[in-house]
Protein backbone atom coordinates (compact mmCIF):
# COMPACT_ATOMS: atom_id res chain seq x y z
CA UNK A 1 0.00 0.00 0.00
CA UNK A 2 2.57 2.40 1.12
CA UNK A 3 4.90 1.46 -2.08
CA UNK A 4 1.72 2.47 -4.20
CA UNK A 5 1.17 5.52 -2.73
CA UNK A 6 4.69 6.57 -2.96
CA UNK A 7 4.87 5.18 -6.33
CA UNK A 8 2.62 7.13 -7.51
CA UNK A 9 4.24 10.27 -5.71
CA UNK A 10 7.53 9.14 -7.79
CA UNK A 11 5.68 9.34 -10.77
CA UNK A 12 3.88 12.56 -10.45
CA UNK A 13 7.31 14.30 -9.69
CA UNK A 14 8.61 12.61 -12.85
CA UNK A 15 5.67 14.00 -14.67
CA UNK A 16 5.97 17.34 -13.13
CA UNK A 17 9.66 17.05 -14.48
CA UNK A 18 9.47 16.54 -17.57
CA UNK A 19 6.91 19.11 -17.74
CA UNK A 20 9.26 21.81 -16.12
CA UNK A 21 11.54 21.18 -18.22
CA UNK A 22 9.48 21.02 -21.44
CA UNK A 23 7.10 23.96 -21.35
CA UNK A 24 7.86 25.95 -17.85
CA UNK A 25 11.60 25.85 -16.51
CA UNK A 26 10.60 28.78 -13.88
CA UNK A 27 8.94 26.35 -11.96
CA UNK A 28 10.69 23.32 -10.29
CA UNK A 29 9.74 19.61 -11.11
CA UNK A 30 8.36 19.41 -7.72
CA UNK A 31 5.97 22.26 -7.73
CA UNK A 32 4.48 21.31 -10.99
CA UNK A 33 4.15 17.95 -9.33
CA UNK A 34 2.24 19.58 -6.65
CA UNK A 35 -0.18 21.20 -8.79
CA UNK A 36 -0.78 17.92 -11.45
CA UNK A 37 -1.73 15.57 -8.40
CA UNK A 38 -4.06 18.60 -6.44
CA UNK A 39 -5.57 18.47 -10.46
CA UNK A 40 -5.64 14.85 -10.23
CA UNK A 41 -7.34 14.26 -6.57
CA UNK A 42 -9.70 16.76 -7.94
CA UNK A 43 -10.75 15.10 -10.65
CA UNK A 44 -11.22 11.72 -9.06
CA UNK A 45 -12.77 13.25 -5.95
CA UNK A 46 -11.12 11.41 -3.34
CA UNK A 47 -7.42 10.34 -2.21
CA UNK A 48 -7.11 7.12 -1.93
CA UNK A 49 -5.73 4.96 0.86
CA UNK A 50 -2.32 4.18 -0.65
CA UNK A 51 -1.79 7.43 -1.61
CA UNK A 52 -3.04 8.80 2.08
CA UNK A 53 -0.42 6.60 3.62
CA UNK A 54 2.34 7.66 1.65
CA UNK A 55 1.93 11.63 1.74
CA UNK A 56 1.38 11.07 5.86
CA UNK A 57 4.21 8.96 5.92
CA UNK A 58 6.28 11.42 4.19
CA UNK A 59 5.33 14.19 5.25
CA UNK A 60 5.58 12.91 8.95
CA UNK A 61 9.15 12.72 8.18
CA UNK A 62 9.61 16.04 6.04
CA UNK A 63 11.95 17.02 9.19
CA UNK A 64 14.10 14.46 8.82
CA UNK A 65 14.79 14.61 5.18
CA UNK A 66 15.87 18.36 5.27
CA UNK A 67 18.38 17.64 7.79
CA UNK A 68 21.57 16.91 5.18
CA UNK A 69 20.65 20.07 3.71
CA UNK A 70 19.86 22.11 6.23
CA UNK A 71 23.12 20.73 7.50
CA UNK A 72 25.22 22.46 4.80
CA UNK A 73 25.24 25.58 6.74
CA UNK A 74 28.30 24.44 8.21
CA UNK A 75 29.56 25.24 4.72
CA UNK A 76 28.40 29.17 5.26
CA UNK A 77 28.90 29.77 8.82
CA UNK A 78 31.57 32.59 7.84
CA UNK A 79 29.03 34.44 5.95
CA UNK A 80 25.99 33.84 8.61
CA UNK A 81 28.47 35.68 11.23
CA UNK A 82 29.35 38.20 8.89
CA UNK A 83 25.91 39.44 8.70
CA UNK A 84 24.59 38.32 11.57
CA UNK A 85 22.81 41.55 13.58
CA UNK A 86 21.28 42.11 9.88
CA UNK A 87 20.03 38.58 9.73
CA UNK A 88 18.58 38.51 12.80
CA UNK A 89 17.20 42.10 12.73
CA UNK A 90 15.44 41.14 8.72
CA UNK A 91 13.87 37.95 10.10
CA UNK A 92 12.37 39.18 13.48
CA UNK A 93 11.25 42.64 12.57
CA UNK A 94 9.41 41.01 9.20
CA UNK A 95 7.95 37.98 11.29
CA UNK A 96 6.53 39.79 13.81
CA UNK A 97 5.06 42.81 11.27
CA UNK A 98 3.77 40.47 9.16
CA UNK A 99 2.21 37.64 11.82
CA UNK A 100 0.10 40.24 13.46
CA UNK A 101 -0.83 41.53 9.77
CA UNK A 102 -1.83 38.53 8.81
CA UNK A 103 -3.85 37.74 11.67
CA UNK A 104 -5.42 40.79 11.92
CA UNK A 105 -6.30 40.74 7.87
CA UNK A 106 -7.83 37.36 8.49
CA UNK A 107 -10.00 37.96 11.50
CA UNK A 108 -11.23 41.27 9.63
CA UNK A 109 -12.26 39.62 6.40
CA UNK A 110 -13.86 36.69 8.55
CA UNK A 111 -16.39 39.20 10.37
CA UNK A 112 -16.76 41.41 7.00
CA UNK A 113 -18.34 38.16 4.95
CA UNK A 114 -20.10 36.82 8.41
CA UNK A 115 -21.77 40.47 8.39
CA UNK A 116 -22.73 40.71 5.01
CA UNK A 117 -24.41 37.55 5.09
CA UNK A 118 -26.11 38.05 8.30
CA UNK A 119 -27.36 40.83 6.71
CA UNK A 120 -28.27 39.23 3.19
CA UNK B 1 49.95 -7.80 14.43
CA UNK B 2 48.97 -4.21 14.33
CA UNK B 3 45.44 -3.74 14.18
CA UNK B 4 45.07 -1.32 11.25
CA UNK B 5 43.08 1.56 13.71
CA UNK B 6 43.22 4.27 11.38
CA UNK B 7 42.43 2.24 8.14
CA UNK B 8 39.78 0.79 9.82
CA UNK B 9 38.05 4.50 11.32
CA UNK B 10 38.69 6.29 7.88
CA UNK B 11 36.74 3.18 6.38
CA UNK B 12 33.86 3.36 8.67
CA UNK B 13 33.49 7.39 9.08
CA UNK B 14 33.45 7.71 5.14
CA UNK B 15 30.80 4.72 4.45
CA UNK B 16 27.61 5.63 2.91
CA UNK B 17 25.93 4.26 5.89
CA UNK B 18 28.02 6.36 8.20
CA UNK B 19 26.26 9.37 7.65
CA UNK B 20 23.05 8.27 7.07
CA UNK B 21 23.03 6.44 10.61
CA UNK B 22 24.34 9.76 12.10
CA UNK B 23 21.62 11.51 10.44
CA UNK B 24 18.62 8.91 11.62
CA UNK B 25 20.47 8.94 15.75
CA UNK B 26 20.66 12.52 15.49
CA UNK B 27 16.98 12.90 14.59
CA UNK B 28 15.87 10.09 17.06
CA UNK B 29 17.72 12.11 19.85
CA UNK B 30 15.92 15.33 18.52
CA UNK B 31 12.62 13.62 18.87
CA UNK B 32 13.16 11.83 22.21
CA UNK B 33 14.84 15.57 23.83
CA UNK B 34 11.51 17.40 22.49
CA UNK B 35 9.19 15.32 24.01
CA UNK B 36 10.82 15.08 27.26
CA UNK B 37 10.98 19.04 27.07
CA UNK B 38 8.23 19.90 25.52
CA UNK B 39 9.64 23.12 24.61
CA UNK B 40 8.93 24.86 21.42
CA UNK B 41 12.39 26.30 20.71
CA UNK B 42 13.67 22.54 21.36
CA UNK B 43 12.50 21.67 17.69
CA UNK B 44 14.01 17.97 16.58
CA UNK B 45 14.98 19.07 13.46
CA UNK B 46 17.54 21.95 15.45
CA UNK B 47 18.74 19.66 17.76
CA UNK B 48 18.63 17.43 14.55
CA UNK B 49 21.21 19.39 12.96
CA UNK B 50 23.20 20.68 15.55
CA UNK B 51 24.42 17.19 16.51
CA UNK B 52 24.88 15.90 12.98
CA UNK B 53 27.11 18.94 12.33
CA UNK B 54 29.20 18.13 15.44
CA UNK B 55 29.52 14.59 14.72
CA UNK B 56 31.12 15.59 11.70
CA UNK B 57 33.37 18.53 12.57
CA UNK B 58 34.65 15.76 15.34
CA UNK B 59 35.05 12.79 12.95
CA UNK B 60 36.98 15.39 10.29
CA UNK B 61 34.00 14.51 7.62
CA UNK B 62 33.67 17.28 5.15
CA UNK B 63 29.89 18.77 3.97
CA UNK B 64 30.46 17.76 0.61
CA UNK B 65 31.17 14.16 1.50
CA UNK B 66 28.09 13.83 3.88
CA UNK B 67 25.97 15.28 0.98
CA UNK B 68 27.07 12.67 -1.62
CA UNK B 69 26.55 9.86 1.32
CA UNK B 70 23.02 11.20 2.02
CA UNK B 71 21.50 11.64 -1.66
CA UNK B 72 19.55 8.74 -0.45
CA UNK B 73 17.52 10.33 2.22
CA UNK B 74 17.37 13.85 0.02
CA UNK B 75 15.83 12.02 -2.76
CA UNK B 76 12.84 11.63 -1.08
CA UNK B 77 12.22 15.28 -0.95
CA UNK B 78 10.73 15.65 -4.10
CA UNK B 79 7.78 13.46 -3.83
CA UNK B 80 7.49 14.54 -0.05
CA UNK B 81 7.02 18.20 -1.54
CA UNK B 82 4.18 16.90 -4.06
CA UNK B 83 2.24 14.72 -1.41
CA UNK B 84 1.26 18.37 0.29
CA UNK B 85 -1.08 18.10 -2.48
CA UNK B 86 -2.92 16.16 -0.32
CA UNK B 87 -3.65 17.72 2.92
CA UNK B 88 -4.70 20.83 0.81
CA UNK B 89 -7.04 18.83 -1.14
CA UNK B 90 -8.65 17.20 1.97
CA UNK B 91 -9.01 20.94 3.43
CA UNK B 92 -11.21 22.07 -0.06
CA UNK B 93 -14.27 21.85 2.00
CA UNK B 94 -13.28 24.40 4.83
CA UNK B 95 -11.42 27.03 1.68
CA UNK B 96 -14.56 26.69 -0.30
CA UNK B 97 -16.76 28.39 2.85
CA UNK B 98 -14.19 30.95 3.98
CA UNK B 99 -12.26 31.42 0.01
CA UNK B 100 -12.75 35.32 -0.37
CA UNK B 101 -10.91 35.77 2.95
CA UNK B 102 -8.32 33.24 2.57
CA UNK B 103 -7.45 34.35 -0.67
CA UNK B 104 -7.67 37.78 -0.28
CA UNK B 105 -5.33 37.57 3.33
CA UNK B 106 -2.91 35.04 0.86
CA UNK B 107 -2.62 37.44 -1.85
CA UNK B 108 -2.47 40.45 0.68
CA UNK B 109 -0.48 39.23 3.41
CA UNK B 110 1.49 36.79 1.60
CA UNK B 111 2.56 40.23 -0.21
CA UNK B 112 3.52 42.13 2.57
CA UNK B 113 5.26 39.32 4.06
CA UNK B 114 7.51 38.50 1.22
CA UNK B 115 8.56 42.53 0.61
CA UNK B 116 8.68 43.16 4.17
CA UNK B 117 11.38 41.04 4.19
CA UNK B 118 13.36 41.81 1.05
CA UNK B 119 12.88 45.88 1.99
CA UNK B 120 14.00 44.99 5.64
CA UNK B 121 16.92 43.17 4.35
CA UNK B 122 17.90 45.75 1.82
CA UNK B 123 17.48 48.53 4.45
CA UNK B 124 20.06 46.59 6.97
CA UNK B 125 22.56 46.30 3.94
CA UNK B 126 22.56 42.32 3.02
CA UNK B 127 23.99 41.17 -0.43
CA UNK B 128 22.18 39.86 -2.96
CA UNK B 129 22.53 36.21 -2.49
CA UNK B 130 21.38 36.57 1.16
CA UNK B 131 18.53 38.29 0.45
CA UNK B 132 17.35 36.04 -2.28
CA UNK B 133 17.61 33.15 0.24
CA UNK B 134 15.93 34.83 2.73
CA UNK B 135 13.15 35.99 0.36
CA UNK B 136 11.07 32.70 0.60
CA UNK B 137 11.46 32.16 4.58
CA UNK B 138 7.72 31.91 4.87
CA UNK B 139 7.37 28.83 2.86
CA UNK B 140 7.97 25.16 4.24
CA UNK B 141 11.49 23.85 3.74
CA UNK B 142 11.37 22.46 0.62
CA UNK B 143 9.54 24.37 -1.38
CA UNK B 144 11.49 27.67 0.43
CA UNK B 145 15.08 25.66 -0.94
CA UNK B 146 13.91 24.86 -4.49
CA UNK B 147 12.82 28.59 -4.70
CA UNK B 148 16.04 30.39 -3.32
CA UNK B 149 18.18 27.90 -5.62
CA UNK B 150 16.07 29.23 -8.56
CA UNK B 151 16.53 32.89 -7.59
CA UNK B 152 19.88 32.81 -7.15
CA UNK B 153 20.22 31.95 -3.09
CA UNK B 154 21.96 29.18 -1.33
CA UNK B 155 19.09 26.27 -0.49
CA UNK B 156 21.14 24.95 2.96
CA UNK B 157 20.71 28.27 4.01
CA UNK B 158 17.15 28.73 2.82
CA UNK B 159 16.48 25.81 4.82
CA UNK B 160 17.90 27.34 8.27
CA UNK B 161 16.22 30.78 7.53
CA UNK B 162 12.92 28.81 7.19
CA UNK B 163 13.45 27.07 10.38
CA UNK B 164 14.19 29.93 12.05
CA UNK B 165 11.53 32.09 11.06
CA UNK B 166 9.37 29.35 12.28
CA UNK B 167 10.50 28.39 15.77
CA UNK B 168 10.10 32.50 16.08
CA UNK B 169 6.93 32.46 14.99
CA UNK B 170 5.69 29.65 16.90
CA UNK B 171 7.16 31.33 20.21
CA UNK B 172 6.14 34.83 19.79
CA UNK B 173 3.17 34.00 17.36
CA UNK B 174 0.51 33.23 20.00
CA UNK B 175 1.17 35.94 22.22
CA UNK B 176 1.70 38.65 19.96
CA UNK B 177 -2.15 37.09 18.33
CA UNK B 178 -3.64 37.42 21.76
CA UNK B 179 -1.91 40.68 22.64
CA UNK B 180 -3.43 42.31 19.46
CA UNK B 181 -6.89 40.98 19.62
CA UNK B 182 -6.82 38.05 17.13
CA UNK B 183 -9.26 35.55 18.90
CA UNK B 184 -10.59 33.81 15.46
CA UNK B 185 -9.09 30.24 15.51
CA UNK B 186 -8.97 30.63 11.62
CA UNK B 187 -7.38 33.81 11.80
CA UNK B 188 -4.80 32.42 14.33
CA UNK B 189 -4.24 29.71 11.99
CA UNK B 190 -3.75 31.75 9.19
CA UNK B 191 -0.76 33.37 10.63
CA UNK B 192 0.79 31.31 12.16
CA UNK B 193 0.77 28.78 8.67
CA UNK B 194 1.57 31.72 6.70
CA UNK B 195 4.21 33.25 8.00
CA UNK B 196 5.98 30.25 9.80
CA UNK B 197 4.82 27.03 7.82
CA UNK B 198 5.31 23.82 9.64
CA UNK B 199 6.36 24.76 13.02
CA UNK B 200 3.72 27.45 12.99
CA UNK B 201 1.36 24.86 12.65
CA UNK B 202 2.81 22.32 15.12
CA UNK B 203 2.11 25.17 17.22
CA UNK B 204 -1.41 26.02 16.05
CA UNK B 205 -2.55 22.31 16.58
CA UNK B 206 -1.98 22.39 19.94
CA UNK B 207 -4.37 25.48 20.23
CA UNK B 208 -7.33 23.29 18.29
CA UNK B 209 -8.46 21.15 15.53
CA UNK B 210 -9.83 24.82 13.70
CA UNK B 211 -6.59 26.53 13.78
CA UNK B 212 -4.59 23.53 12.84
CA UNK B 213 -6.24 22.69 9.81
CA UNK B 214 -6.36 26.57 8.84
CA UNK B 215 -2.70 26.76 9.73
CA UNK B 216 -1.73 23.47 7.49
CA UNK B 217 -3.95 25.29 4.39
CA UNK B 218 -2.34 28.20 4.59
CA UNK B 219 1.19 26.86 4.85
CA UNK B 220 0.33 25.01 2.06
CA UNK B 221 -1.32 27.46 -0.40
CA UNK B 222 1.76 30.28 0.77
CA UNK B 223 4.02 27.57 -0.37
CA UNK B 224 2.50 26.56 -3.67
CA UNK B 225 2.19 31.18 -4.05
CA UNK B 226 5.53 31.02 -3.37
CA UNK B 227 6.94 28.75 -5.47
CA UNK B 228 4.71 29.77 -8.55
CA UNK B 229 5.14 33.73 -8.20
CA UNK B 230 8.21 34.33 -6.87
CA UNK B 231 10.61 33.32 -9.24
CA UNK B 232 8.42 34.54 -11.76
CA UNK B 233 8.57 38.09 -10.33
CA UNK B 234 12.52 37.86 -9.47
CA UNK B 235 13.09 36.82 -13.59
CA UNK B 236 10.62 39.61 -14.37
CA UNK B 237 11.95 42.26 -12.38
CA UNK B 238 15.89 41.54 -13.76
Amino acid sequence: MLLRGLSLLVLFQLLGTAISVLFIPLLPGPIVGILLLFGFLLWRGRVGEPMQQAATTLLRFLPLLLVPPAVGVMAYAAEILDHFWAIAGTMTLSLIISLVFTGWLMQFLIRRQANRRGQA
Amino acid sequence: MTLQWQAAWVAVTTHPLFSVGVTLLAYQLGMTIYERARKVYLQPFLISVVTVISVLLACGVPYELYRTNTTLLTLLLGPATVALAVPLFLNLERIRQLFGPIMLTLLVAGTVTTLLGVVLGWLFGISEQLLMTLTPKSATSPIAMLVAEEIGGIAALAAVFVLLTGVLGAILGPVLLTRFGVQHPAARGMALGLTAHAVGTAQALQEGEECGAFSALAMSLMGVATAVLLPLVVTLLR
